[in-house]
């Protein structure tokens, strides 16, 4: 009685109508076949082709096999439920069914057994059949639950070696002169790792001999006929499909070589010419098939030199080389469903394997395993991979190797990708035992063991490296101190020794601190592993760790927030100006991790919070503590969200320039209480005005304060006592902000008053007034340009802003005269001002296409046209430039170039002291520094002649403009 | 350490070679060498030799001096006039800094950069130039006019002029080194002698130009002879030139070919044309650096002095040569202003670039020159589009300080230290009296 459609979709088939019509097909189906069938992997692919395979034999004959052997019937659905590809080849070879009986064995036949039966072969049509029918029966066994993994994988490669055995057999017998030569076939890759999947390039090495007498030339000739056939033979597609490929570009030279050469030949290659890579592939050589003696003198000639390769010379630049190849080649459409490709895939793995077994297989031969998983264990048992770390990364490597057996199972293609359709899921979930919510479970896990994988390198490379130091036992043997070293400089320590120091020294004794430093230090060192200086990153680890004693809830920080971690890493080895600022104190790494924190606090709620912790203190030394504390902390967030590259460099400007606007705030305030507890009632009102790059909101790291300092004594002082009294404060606030301490001190810089160096440094407002009145000189307003009265006093402010607004934007603009003036003074400081021996091409601010160049063309602009255009009287250069450039003052490309040189000498000046903690006047010319900068700004350490040229051409066109608009 | 390393270290056991060379290219043209041990030279491939920047032409802005020499291997050849056994060998070198990073001051950067473009495109760039230059009697002392060895003239067969055994060393030395020739034969001066070399692509071919110079002149050396790839070394006799004929390949496709196409030219080669017309002012001072090039170009005869391309047209700047029409591989163009004391790096880079240019841009090519461009009136040949190459090396400076194409090309440094040694160059050539002022002066005035 054949089901109804829904009632079949019901039990679990997609397509009911599809299956009632597959049912037809089949006549009558006995009830618990049905339930069988549902029970599959995938019912409609089972149910499809065991109808394709009735249509063969007919149904009825069919239907009682099945009914016959209980065995059979499992067993056959199972397959059918799994693989399509071998359903079809059941319906065009139906007689085979009948293996999958009693008679099948449930263990692997072992490979003289499989070379046996695969030798009946006699052409490649009946090779083809053989091939499949014996993969037939390991499907069968393996998805039966017969065999393990590590079994059916190693019996695939034992079909390949068998399978190859038969082809050359095949190409002898058509081959007269065969007894001319004597051929081995070596087993490279995952042949000869004994570990191959259902389908897969089989990579061989072919080697040749002359038998006794022969003639040599005729030899090479007859192998290199029989090794062509066999790969003909493989490869060919004939009516009953095809096998693999055979890939023999393993061989010396690559495709380039020979195809088949003589022993001595392979040996002297591997003598001279190999590189490293080469030797890694070698490790998997085995004998696979043809003349036994000559496989095994192979081996045993190539064997030697695997385990040496470590001690070639450029081993170590190799080795990094190939690594950041294998991270690095993931082509980016697959990178979420790639089992193979990229970091978390199986060559991750099968590398990492490789390469410690490279390294530390010439001296322990315990680990010159072929197979990945034996090999895996190997370094376990050894200790060169922490116990539990490989086993966990064993269950991950099974995990994903039969994922992939499954997934190519089904149409036996070639293909390391998880498909993305849930019907195609669901049959792959299913067959790995997922019965309920197959699709979610089966990705949930496969994610799971992913991750594992991913910090494969931390666990595998690094993790052991701490228990080489430590003074506790450890489960299992442990590195030595030679391993240890090989492996530090593997992996691009320039300083092993010097490192293991550091290592011992953050993971000694018992303390908290050391345990929870154990568990972050391997993740660390990865990351200062991939860093542009490893030694530095590490070193100031260690320091930090030091400094802070035993304040702990920054490393519980750091181990509960992983990317905190991560963050910190990537900063103490790309900059010097951040890491002093930390270790000064420890408060700054919570800002790390937390996206929220990283944000430049806004200039209201800096006041606001200096202001509060001002007036909190009893006396103005504690007041002036908490500014200058609240301004490290502040500098901190900017330069660490600057490090990780979240800040444009205007708002980088923004942010300085607002800490040191509310340092001087609090400063003032404590200054004021300073004096007034020592002279009383303040007699006058102050104001502090910001010049320069402060009053222009483009402060750099580690630039001084610009200031004036304003009072205006109230009307029943005493001028005297008043001008007394605020010359005291301002310069009480100078010496507490510029005084050595913990946090970081802040020069307050006056020079830009009335007459300099040579006037008061704090002038009343009617000085000022009657000042400006008089002697005002065209520079003195050109600097008034970027004076903003932020500080102090509110209604001094006001005025004071009333006073200087028609000087720096003068009614009808600057006249022809003042405008000649400035053009001079400019052309004297391009001639004069550059330090001896700058280049004028690369000095920051005084060179061509410089800061200064910028900013001098568009305070010529905004002297000239800001009394007409609102848009032009701002303090800051890049909105009077957009200003300009809008009000059509300038044409849009030239603003665009000076923009583009200002943000970019900017960017540079602030990277240089990020990256060494010492300012730059010049783009820095040692090449260890300028790649540190170049990495800074997202070029990559490599590319920093780029950087330069980058940084000449956009200066050069930048004076070009100025040359045109400035000196008109 | 690869393949071709290892067949260096080898080769040096195996020719018993005791003396290494590594050569580089300074930014105006001219060959250095350094000399080390075959033992060195393991340390060489992986690190690099160190040498002091400061002290080449061009090279390093003052404060990072230590540069490092990087041997490439596929260069490696044996001096073949330094005698067999025991054998001297060059390589040519990249150079770097310090931290590994190619040197933006290096021509054979500049020049790998271009074709780097060139690649990302799709194309490879060939080039094949006919190298002419004279020989002379022994070299010429200060202030003597240079006497050549023959007084024949266009492909004359030269009894005794000695040009014919001296060509056939040449050849001899140059075929040693594995560069082929194409074709050589005694030119319209006295003394003047033109050898083709056989295409490569640009690399090969920059680094065949400065083997060549240096075979030339080592040949000279050996005869008691001397020679010179001076521009123009007689106002009354045909300046040295270096025609050369370019072509871009994608893949093994001809990209200027197209059947049934005008002179079979392809839209791709007639952008590639229209770019180096329209950028040639820009790129004339790198393609003809010297005071005396544009000597040269005033002189008429076979010299192109105006920007205009034809089709056999020889005193267009640029020709479609004839070929063979079922030989579409062997389209190209002929650039015929280039001289033979160029820079060959960088004038490479520039016509590539500026082509490339056209190609990326589609510029449309203007109408062909059928006239002699010489025996046009100046008016005609406004009429016709057709401008003047720049008249001197300051014309040409002046154009190329405003050009972002050939910054971009050579790239800051070198645009830079290009421009500030040619006006210093001019400078000191504008103060010159030369002999021209006195003998017409000094009898009027």
């Amino acid at each position: 009685m054949v089901p109804a459609a829904p009632e079949l979709a019901r039990r679990g088939f997609r397509d009911g109508d599809a299956a009632a019509a597959a049912f037809e097909r089949l006549g009558d189906v006995p009830a618990d076949l049905v339930e069988q069938i549902a029970a599959v992997a995938s019912p409609d692919t089972a149910l499809r082709s065991l109808a394709d395979i009735a249509d063969a034999v007919g149904a009825k004959q069919l239907l009682a096999q099945l009914a016959d052997d209980d065995l059979l019937r499992s067993r056959l659905l199972v397959v059918l439920g799994t693989s399509r590809a071998l359903g079809e080849f059941l319906a065009r070879h139906p007689d085979v069914v009948a293996d999958l009986g009693s008679e099948l064995s449930t263990t692997p036949l072992g490979l003289d057994t499989m070379r046996e039966q695969m030798g009946q072969a006699t052409d490649a049509d009946s090779l083809r059949i053989q091939y499949h029918r014996k993969l037939l029966h390991l499907a069968a066994r393996d998805l039966n639950a017969h065999t393990s993994f590590v079994a059916s994988s190693g019996e695939l490669a034992d079909l390949a070696m068998a399978t190859l055995g038969a082809a050359l057999d095949i190409a002898k017998a058509a081959e007269p002169d065969a007894d001319a030569t004597r051929l081995a076939i070596m087993a490279m890759g995952k042949t000869g790792g004994h570990e191959l999947n259902y389908v897969s390039d089989v990579d061989v090495i072919f080697v040749s001999e002359t038998p006794e007498g022969g003639d040599e030339q005729k030899s090479l000739a007859v192998a290199t006929r029989l090794a062509t056939a066999v790969i003909r033979l493989c490869g060919q597609h004939t009516r009953e499909g095809t096998i693999w490929e055979v890939d023999p570009n393993l061989r010396p030279e690559g495709k380039n070589g020979p195809l088949v050469r003589s022993l001595a030949s392979h040996v002297a290659y591997y003598d001279k010419w190999a590189s490293t890579w080469e030797f890694q592939a070698l490790l998997k050589a085995r004998f696979a098939a043809g003349d036994a003696e000559l496989g095994a003198a192979y081996v045993e000639a190539i064997d030697p030199k695997v385990w040496f390769a470590s001690t070639r010379d450029n081993f170590v630049g190799d080795v990094r080389a190939m690594r950041r190849r294998v991270i690095d080649n993931i082509p980016h459409t697959q990178r979420d469903r790639q089992l193979k490709l990229g970091s978390g895939g199986l060559r991750d793995v099968e590398f990492a394997v490789q390469l410690l077994q490279l390294v530390h297989g010439r001296a322990d031969e315990s680990l010159r395993s072929q197979t990945t998983i034996v090999a895996l264990r190997a370094l376990a048992e050894g200790g060169y991979v922490g116990r539990r770390d490989g086993a966990a990364l064993e269950d991950a490597y099974e995990f994903l190797r039969t994922l992939e057996h499954r997934i190519q199972l089904f149409k036996l293609r070639r293909t390391h990708i998880v498909p993305d359709d849930p019907e195609d899921l669901r049959r792959i979930g299913r067959s790995m035992g997922y019965r309920t919510n197959p699709v979610e479970n089966l990705t949930k896990e496969w994610q799971a063991h992913r991750r594992v994988v991913r910090r494969l390198h931390e666990k595998i490379f690094f993790q052991p490296l701490l228990d080489a130091v430590s003074s506790l036992p450890a489960e299992g043997l442990r590195l030595t101190p030679l391993a240890a070293e090989q492996r530090l400089t593997a992996l691009g320590f320039r300083d092993p020794n010097g490192a293991m120091a550091h290592i011992q020294a953050l993971t000694s004794g018992v303390s908290r601190r050391a345990a929870i430093q154990k568990s972050l230090l391997p993740a660390m060192l990865e990351w200062f592993a991939e860093s542009h200086d490893p030694d530095a990153g590490l070193l100031a680890f260690r320091r930090i760790s030091e400094e802070l004693g035993e304040s702990h809830w920054y490393l519980r920080k750091l181990r509960d927030e992983g990317e905190s971690a991560e963050q910190l890493a990537h900063i103490l080895s790309s900059s010097r100006w951040v890491t002093d600022l930390i270790l000064r104190a420890p408060d700054s790494v919570a800002l790390l991790g937390d996206d929220a924190e990283l944000v430049p606090r806004d200039r209201d709620r800096l006041l606001t919070e200096m202001e509060l912790a001002v007036s909190r203190q009893e006396d103005a030394a504690a007041a002036i503590r908490m500014v200058r504390r609240i301004r490290r902390r502040e500098l901190s967030r900017v330069g660490i969200a600057d490090v990780q590259g979240r800040l444009d460099i205007v708002r980088v400007g923004e942010a300085i320039s607002d800490i040191g606007t509310a340092t001087l705030q609090g400063a003032l305030a404590a200054s004021i209480s300073a004096v007034e507890a020592d002279k009383g009632p303040m007699p006058t009102r102050m104001a502090i005005i910001s010049m320069g790059r402060l009053g222009g909101h483009e402060s750099a790291y580690g630039s001084d304060a610009d200031v004036m300092f304003v009072h205006d004594p109230y009307d029943d002082a005493d001028p005297e006592a008043a001008a007394s009294a605020a010359l005291a404060v301002a310069q009480n606030l100078r010496k507490m902000l510029a005084a050595p301490g913990d946090d970081p001190p802040l020069e307050v810089d006056a020079e830009l008053r009335p007459d300099g160096k040579n006037g008061p440094l704090v002038r009343s407002f009617a000085a000022y007034r009657s000042y400006y009145e008089k002697w005002s000189a065209v520079w003195e307003a050109q600097a008034l340009l970027r004076a903003e009265a932020a500080v102090g006093d509110e209604d001094l402010r006001t005025r004071f802003t009333a006073l200087i607004d028609p000087l720096r934007w003068p009614e009808g603009g600057a006249t022809p005269a003042e405008v000649r003036e400035i053009r001079r003074i400019k052309a004297r400081v391009d001639a004069e001002r550059l330090p001896r021996g700058a280049n004028p091409a690369t000095h920051l601010k005084l060179g061509r296409g410089g800061l200064a160049d910028v900013e001098w063309t568009v305070q010529l602009l905004q002297m000239q046209h800001a009394h007409a255009v609102p848009e032009l009287r701002t303090t800051r250069t890049i909105e009077a430039l957009r200003g300009a450039s809008k009000a059509e003052l300038i044409d849009l490309d030239d603003a665009e170039t000076l923009e583009a040189a200002w943000r970019m000498v900017s960017r540079i000046r602030n990277a240089v002291m990020l990256m060494r903690g010492k300012a730059a006047e010049s783009m820095v010319e040692q090449a260890d520094e300028r790649s540190g900068v170049a990495h800074l700004l997202g070029y990559g350490g490599d590319d920093s002649e780029r950087m330069v040229d980058d940084y000449l051409r956009t200066t050069r066109q930048a004076r070009q403009v100025v040359e045109r608009i400035f000196y008109a | 350490m690869g393949k071709q390393e290892d067949f260096v270290l080898r080769a040096i056991e195996e020719r018993d070679v005791r003396f290494v060379r590594l050569w580089f290219t300074d930014v105006l043209g001219s060959l250095k060498s350094v000399s080390v041990a075959p033992a060195e030279l393991e340390g060489a491939f992986a690190e690099g030799i160190g040498f002091d920047g400061s002290a080449i032409e061009g090279f390093a802005r003052v404060h990072e001096a230590d540069m490092l020499a990087l041997p490439d291997p596929s260069t490696f050849q044996v001096l073949p006039w330094r005698g067999e056994t025991p054998a001297t060998a060059r390589m040519f070198c990249d150079i770097q800094m310090p931290d590994g990073t190619p040197s933006y001051a290096d021509p054979r950067h500049v020049l790998k950069r271009t074709l780097g473009k060139a690649a990302d495109a799709g194309f490879t760039f060939y080039t094949h130039p006919e190298i002419e230059f004279y020989l002379f009697k022994g070299k010429p002392g200060v202030g003597e006019r240079p006497v050549p060895v023959d007084d024949s003239g266009y492909f004359d067969h030269t009894a005794q002029g000695g040009g014919n055994d001296f060509r056939r060393e040449v050849i001899t030395m140059l075929e040693n080194m594995g560069i082929s020739v194409e074709f050589s034969h005694h030119e319209n001066g006295p003394g003047q002698q033109e050898i083709d070399l056989r295409y490569a692509d640009a690399l090969s071919m920059a680094d065949n130009i400065m083997t060549f110079r240096t075979i030339v002149r080592e040949v000279a050396l050996s005869h008691g002879k001397w020679a010179s790839f001076m521009p123009k070394p007689f106002t009354e006799h045909p300046g040295s030139a270096m025609h050369t004929h370019v072509s871009l390949f994608e893949g093994d496709e001809n990209a200027f070919f197209e059947a049934g196409a005008e002179y079979q030219l392809s839209a791709t080669g007639r952008a590639f044309v229209a770019g180096i017309l329209e950028h040639t002012p820009e790129i004339t001072a790198v393609t003809n650096q010297w005071v005396n090039s544009y000597k040269r170009l005033a002189g008429g005869g076979e010299a192109p002095n105006h920007i205009s391309w034809g089709h056999n047209n020889r005193s267009a700047l640029l020709r479609v040569p004839m070929y063979k029409p079922n030989k579409g591989n062997s389209a190209r163009i002929e650039h015929r202003a280039i001289d033979a004391a160029c820079n060959p790096y960088l004038a490479f880079a520039l016509v590539l670039a500026a082509g490339l240019k056209g190609i990326e841009n589609k510029y449309e090519l203007p109408p062909e020159a059928e006239d002699d461009v010489w025996s046009l009136s100046e008016y005609e040949r406004r009429a016709m589009g057709i401008a003047p190459l720049p008249r001197n090396l300051d014309e040409a400076i002046r154009i190329m300080e405003s050009s972002e194409l050939v910054a971009e090309t050579l790239g800051e440094h070198v645009y830079d230290f290009f421009l500030r040694n040619k006006r210093n160059e001019w400078q000191d050539y504008r103060s010159q009296v030369t002999q021209f002022e006195l003998d017409r002066l000094m009898p009027m005035v």
